[in-house]
């Protein structure tokens, strides 16, 4: 609101008079409207199309930075004519209609952003101020004026004033400001004058408006002026890039007053409706029972649920009867193999190693078993974050906990490897753990910045550096390779003296043998490099050889004796990096200090870190304040129980990401989730628990027309089952689903791999359990997740797409597998004790998850009678014929939309 | 066969299931196109040249100098040393002249030698990895270490297809080549423009053939699963994912009714069997490869790949022990492929197909010993070449040096091979961006010019 009333230029006249009127008679959600539309449709559009050359560069004496520069124009006049689209420059600029005027000069902006634009205008371009704008405008003048001559580069007190980590650290009297808290920070205290010992400036105190403005600052996050910071010189951002949404504290929003407050159930609402009936939008009704707990069990555990859970739902009239079903289900194993499996998709997860000849990790799935373990935990999110990154680092209080944090950086081991060597590859290894750590835990691209400054995002090759440095000093564990194919620097959880110790008259033995065999190898291989005539000898015979020799080498092996082993990081030795020059590790660039993102804060290990630094990256990305952690986590969070992100795009929160559809939700929701600890499973209550999650997904006529694809969420969207819930699905109904949790896969012993280009790894270890359990190779996929869309263990999915496709179709119609089981379904179906009709209305409770009508069960009793007699024709026997019109009937039934979709 | 097709069409007309505009064209068989259809045909950016490529890929790395690149000055050199331990190895094979132009092919090739006219040969290639993993990705996907979309997956994306009833990118592949099924992904474009792999045999596409007991029984069951459809659209129409699913099942039904025909080589003459070198009712070698894609690209699949071999350096080109066994490998391609190009051109084909040829890289001309009997890997220069529809036939373009061990002119790049594929389906390699992960990602990536030079 407040920046709306500042607004007072004199060309906004009737326009600004009109909006304020419609404020004070709308309440606060239209301000919010606007602000949001503002800070969701139009800032970005000019931040990424205009701020290159309209911020302090002033092309054409045009600033499009604020609402004051926009009003004043330059050369040409003014940019925009309030309440007139029309007639403003900026929109005959933008949409070519302008004789002379035509940007952006390169390219065209798309017709939605010149709508946006438009829209703004005519709605009175409300102008919010950013926090780094607020900082500029107001904060930094008062510091300026009144603090920096003592606080500046001779600090008294300790405490420097001139860059943001500063503030935070503080002097010698603690932390200036607790971020959010003025009343108990320091800072504000001394100001007032209301602390005991220090009251500054000491001489005069601060006016009260600019008291008012530094407790504002402190209240809302104490946001900075990223590009303006002296930390930052020796690294240019691009200041146009400074007011990115992203990148700003996460501030706890104001809850929106609504007036049908009978609609909220919860704050989610709020956020929500206020923006449908600015819209004016009508939400749909609520789900019926039935729909909504079909929709909350394949959210949570990736199955369908029950009969009898059905009719215990339906049952229970309490108020709370949908919180029970949602604690019962958080609290279900089966919770974490779902919500795990979202996790490894993310971190592109597998059980090989993605070198050419695919290198099995008999290890890789203790790493699985931890990420389901952590989410059926509800382990706090920064403790998860940490462990990945640093769980070696990490206290723990006794040996298990050890144990598993160090199973825990496994996320960093599973980086994908290539070649024939990747051991000389080290530096695609670490691009690749790079690119995924900001994806996953950022939403940032960083993996661009290897070869040179990202192109959209503040995120210069020095800061891609710096990060390397730190996993440069790392020790990744080598699972094998062609031209290495013996594993290294794999842990051992007894540690690897005393593993050696253990093993050494064993690996004396073997090492007997490797000899031989490197010897045999070498003799087949010469076979290549001369013409070899001693009688007897080809290459065929001694590759036999090979092989007889290995197979008694095996023996070997088989005599070791088990240990325990995880394909987990270690601490290497601690080194800064070059920066390599266009990604060359031979072109090597200036040195840069390991550290952090520049526009997350920049901080650098400091010089007395003894170890990588991962530990202190690992604290970097989980500290609350840091603006994109936590945003990152709730939208994954919100994006698998709506099937959209509040940001689409979500592992991609920069520049070219898609904004927030609601900034202000997004904020509240992530300042929600710190708050509550970190916690994932208060977040799943928090959203179920909302109204929005429980409506119903039925289209509504005259909502079509104003927001056809459900932007504003007036209504749930439906969601087709992804490939682990089909599979998990059709197992569970014949019986055959088998739920214990997944181990080790069935690979050959690890000291027995010679897999080379030519002999590559590939095999396919059928199993009943779920699918998440199922192997995953990278260079050979599993067909059947590959044709439903399933994961992909090389690329690092954020959605998962949900096409439609032919083959999709034909798997239903014809595979063995889904004959096979609806075979047995219909075995199950038949061996119940009722008639005709009751195995139909049976069917439909069990597959579809709601009562047969009767036109449905004449519909099925007409299908398997003329199916008898078809297959009677056929020759099948009686007891048989039954049994296949059955299955031909469930397999119709599983084949439908209706099973298929989650409305 | 299309009898029952209509059968069902009409069922599921009658029920009220098909929109009329969809149905008449369902009932002349005329392709079926309707907007939002990720595969429905779709206009180039330019005029194309062709409709459709076959691409075929030798799998292991054919040395260039024994095939089509003939180097005298190795073969005058033999087993002598250059100075620096190392010894020139020459051809076991002679070269002789071709056709009008005389281009000279060595005796692993007689048949395509035969067809040398047709044939634009490229022997300046340059692959941007020099392990077979990389180069292979590198060929058909541009990037030689993360995997992309391979190049069958982008014109699939680009152009859509003209044939629902059968894949848009088909890859006939009896083996794994090295990288495996990357080699024909789709990466981050939808998983329907990957390549759906041909396996020689009973069952060449997964899941086509009826598992249901008798035709009319799949009928009937499919009469159900529409009244299931039916049931539940009810309140549902405007949902467009629910009535392509419906659509997906009808093409699926006509997949399986055209797609067994289209492997169905019976009605082929036995003069047509003779030319590709097949014996009647054997699924077995590249003759078959062959045959089938010629059916396949009358039937409007747009891109077809063929892959001779897997890993194994036995059944492949990666000769590094013994050269001799291209004698076995050149024998199961060189008459099909020959074969190949004769009948799309006597069919009138030749002028709308693009056939390529090509290889992950080529051979080293030295060898460590002097008699060694292999060739080791060599990405600095070899050989592709390229034929059909607007390409400058009985042409040589690029060189290599006296050696063959580097290029002497006018390098060609696997994107620059690209580009130009891409250029005779209509499509400016520049312009066919997917969006993803932040950014456009293209086939050539930042790279890639057209060969004009070779183009009518």
């Amino acid at each position: 609101m407040e920046s709306v009333c500042n607004g007072e230029s004199t060309s906004c006249g009737e326009t600004m008079k009109r909006l304020f009127l419609c404020l004070l008679l709308t309440g606060p959600a239209y301000a919010d409207e606007a602000a949001d539309h503002f800070e969701s449709k139009v800032r970005p559009v000019l931040v990424a199309n205009c701020y290159a050359c309209h911020t302090k560069a002033r092309k054409g004496g045009l600033r499009l930075d604020s609402r004051e520069a926009i009003l004043k124009g330059g050369k040409s006049g003014p940019a925009i004519e309030v309440g007139n689209p029309k007639d403003s420059l900026l929109i005959q600029a933008v949409s070519r209609t302008h004789q002379r005027l035509k940007m952006p000069p390169q390219k065209r902006l798309a017709p939605r952003e010149v709508t946006a634009l438009s829209q703004w205008i005519q709605q009175g371009a409300v102008w919010v101020e950013s926090p780094s704008e607020f900082f500029q405008r107001q904060v930094q003048p008062v510091l300026k004026k009144n603090c920096i001559s003592c606080h500046g580069a001779q600090p008294k007190g300790g405490l420097r004033l001139d860059s943001r980590q500063a503030v935070l650290q503080g002097g010698k009297s603690g932390a200036a400001v607790i971020p959010g808290d003025p009343d108990k920070s320091l800072l504000i205290k001394a100001i007032r004058y209301q602390h005991e010992k220090i009251k500054m400036p000491p001489k005069k105190s601060l006016s009260k408006s600019q008291v008012a403005t530094l407790v504002r600052w402190v209240r809302e996050g104490v946001s900075w002026d990223m590009a303006a910071s002296p930390e930052l010189a020796g690294v240019e951002l691009d200041a146009k890039l400074r007011d990115f949404w992203s990148f700003q504290p996460v501030v706890s929003p104001r809850v929106p007053r609504v007036a049908e407050s009978a609609w909220n159930r919860n704050p989610v609402d709020a956020f929500l409706f206020s923006q449908l009936q600015q819209a004016g939008l009508k939400p749909g009704k609520q789900a019926s029972k039935r729909v909504l707990l079909r929709r909350a069990t394949y959210d949570l555990i990736g199955l369908p649920p029950s009969r009898q859970q059905v009719r215990d739902f339906l049952a229970d009239d309490s108020p709370q009867a949908f919180e029970k079903v949602i604690d019962g289900l958080l609290a279900s194993r089966h919770y974490g193999e779902r919500w795990g499996r979202h996790w490894l998709d993310v971190v592109r997860y597998a059980d090989t190693s993605g070198d050419a000849a695919d290198y099995p990790v008999p290890e890789a799935y203790k790493y699985r078993n931890y990420v389901i373990d952590a989410f059926n935990q509800d382990k706090p999110y920064d403790q998860f974050v940490k462990e990945q990154l640093a769980g070696d680092l990490l206290p723990a209080r006794d040996d298990d906990q050890r144990w598993e944090q160090l199973i825990a950086t496994g996320y960093i081991a599973v980086s994908r490897r290539i070649g024939v060597g990747p051991l000389n590859l080290r530096h695609i290894t670490i691009e690749n753990t790079i690119d995924n750590l900001g994806r996953t835990f950022l939403g940032l691209t960083i993996g661009c910045a290897r070869c040179h400054d990202h192109k959209f995002d503040p995120i210069p090759t020095a800061d891609y550096y710096a990060l390397y440095g730190i996993f440069d000093s790392t020790v990744y564990p080598h699972p094998g390779s062609e031209k290495q194919p013996r594993r290294r620097h794999f842990v051992y959880r007894i540690g690897q003296q005393k593993a050696d110790e253990m093993l050494r008259p064993f690996q004396a033995e073997l090492d007997l043998w490797n000899a031989r065999e490197r010897k045999k190898f070498r003799e087949f291989q010469s076979f290549q490099n001369m013409k070899v005539t001693t009688p007897g000898r080809s290459r065929e015979i001694v590759w036999k050889e090979l092989q007889v020799l290995r197979e008694q080498r095996a023996e070997v092996t088989r005599k070791f004796p088990a240990m325990e082993i995880a394909y987990a990081v270690q601490e290497g030795e601690p080194h800064d990096v070059k920066i390599q020059v266009a990604g060359d590790p031979k072109t090597p660039g200036p040195q840069v200090r390991r550290g952090f993102l520049a526009i997350l804060g920049g901080e650098k290990v400091a010089a007395e870190v003894t170890g990588s630094g991962r530990r202190q990256l690992a604290d970097w990305i989980a500290d609350p304040r840091n603006p994109l952690t936590a945003r990152v986590a709730v939208n994954r969070i919100w994006q698998h129980h709506f099937g959209k992100g509040l940001v689409e795009t979500a592992s991609d929160f920069g520049v070219r990401g898609t904004p927030p559809s609601h900034p202000q939700l997004l904020d509240y929701l992530a300042s929600y989730f710190v708050q509550e600890g970190w916690s994932i499973k208060k977040m799943h209550r928090l959203i179920m628990l909302s109204r929005a999650y429980q409506l119903a997904s039925h289209n509504i006529e005259q909502n079509l027309a104003v927001d056809p694809d459900n932007q504003r969420l007036w209504r749930a969207n439906r969601r087709r089952l992804d490939a682990e819930q089909l599979r998990d699905t059709i197992l569970s109904l014949s019986g055959t689903l088998d739920l214990t949790p997944g181990q080790r896969h069935p690979f050959p012993h690890r000291r027995t791999f010679f897999y080379r280009q030519h002999e590559p790894f590939a095999a396919n270890y059928p199993s009943q359990r779920r699918s998440v359990y199922l192997m995953q190779q990278r260079i050979q996929k599993n067909p059947y997740l590959d044709l439903f869309d399933g994961p992909d263990g090389n690329v690092p999915f954020a959605t998962r797409k949900a096409t439609t496709t032919t083959l999709q179709a034909l798997y239903l119609m014809n595979s063995r597998f889904v004959h096979e089981q609806s075979r047995l379904i219909s075995q199950r179906l038949l061996s119940q004790p009722i008639d005709q009709k009751g195995r139909v209305k049976w069917a439909y409770e069990t597959i579809f998850g709601r009562p047969a009508q009767p036109a449905e069960v004449e519909r099925a009793v007409a299908f398997l009678e003329q199916s008898t007699i078809q297959l009677a024709a056929t020759g099948s026997d009686g007891k048989k014929r039954l049994e296949q019109a059955w299955a031909g009937y469930v397999r119709g039934m599983i084949s439908s939309n209706e099973f298929m979709f989650i409305d | 066969m299309q009898s029952t097709r209509r059968r069902m069409i009409q069922s599921l007309a009658s029920s009220g299931l098909l929109l009329p505009a969809l149905l008449s064209e369902m009932l002349n068989g005329a392709p079926v196109a309707d907007v939002g259809d990720p595969l429905a045909p779709r206009r180039p950016h330019f005029p194309a040249k062709v409709k459709r490529v076959i691409f075929l890929f030798m799998t292991g790395a054919v040395s260039q100098v024994d095939t089509f690149d003939p180097k005298p000055y190795l073969s005058k050199h033999h087993n002598q040393s250059n100075g620096k331990r190392r010894f020139y190895k020459g051809s076991d094979w002679k070269f002789r002249p071709y056709g009008k132009s005389g281009i000279e092919v060595s005796d692993l090739f007689p048949h395509v030698g035969g067809v040398i006219d047709d044939i634009c040969m490229i022997r300046s290639m340059q692959n941007i990895n020099g392990d077979h993993f990389g180069a292979t990705i590198g060929i058909h996907t541009g990037s030689g270490t993360f995997n992309r979309p391979s190049i069958g997956s982008w014109v699939s994306y680009g152009l859509g297809t003209e044939n629902r009833n059968l894949p848009s990118f088909m890859v006939i592949s009896p083996g794994l080549p090295y990288a495996g099924g990357q080699v024909w992904g789709s990466d981050f474009l939808p998983v329907l423009h990957q390549g759906t792999r041909i396996i020689p045999g009973k069952e060449p596409i997964a899941n086509m053939s009826r598992r249901s007991f008798s035709p009319q029984q799949q009928q009937t069951e499919l009469d159900l699963l529409s009244f299931f459809n039916r049931q539940h659209l009810k309140g549902r129409e405007q949902d467009s994912n629910l009535v392509g699913r419906i659509k997906s099942f009808e093409t699926a039904f006509g997949m399986q009714m055209a797609a067994p025909e289209a492997f169905d080589l019976s009605g082929e003459s036995a003069e047509t069997h003779a030319l590709y070198g097949l014996k009647p009712g054997s699924t077995e070698g590249f003759g078959w490869q062959c045959l089938v894609a010629r059916r396949l690209a009358e039937r409007g699949v747009r891109f077809i790949e063929l892959i001779d071999g897997d890993t194994n350096i036995d059944s492949n080109w990666d000769a590094h022990a013994k050269m001799a066994t291209y004698n076995k490998l050149s024998r199961n391609v060189d008459q099909p492929i020959a074969a190949l190009i004769k009948d799309l051109k006597r069919r009138g084909m030749l002028d709308e197909t693009l056939v390529v040829w090509t290889t992950e890289f080529g051979r080293g001309v030295f060898t460590p010993a002097p008699g060694a009997e292999g060739r080791g890997h060599h990405s600095r220069n070899y050989c592709s070449w390229l034929a059909g529809g607007g390409i400058r036939g009985g042409m040589v373009y690029g060189a290599s040096d006296e050696l063959g061990n580097e290029v002497a002119e006018d390098a060609v790049s696997v994107h620059d091979f690209q580009a130009t594929i891409l250029q005779q389906l209509g499509i400016d390699h520049e312009r066919l961006t997917y969006r993803h992960a932040g950014r456009d990602y293209r086939l050539t990536d930042v790279h890639g010019r057209v060969v004009k030079e070779i183009l009518k």
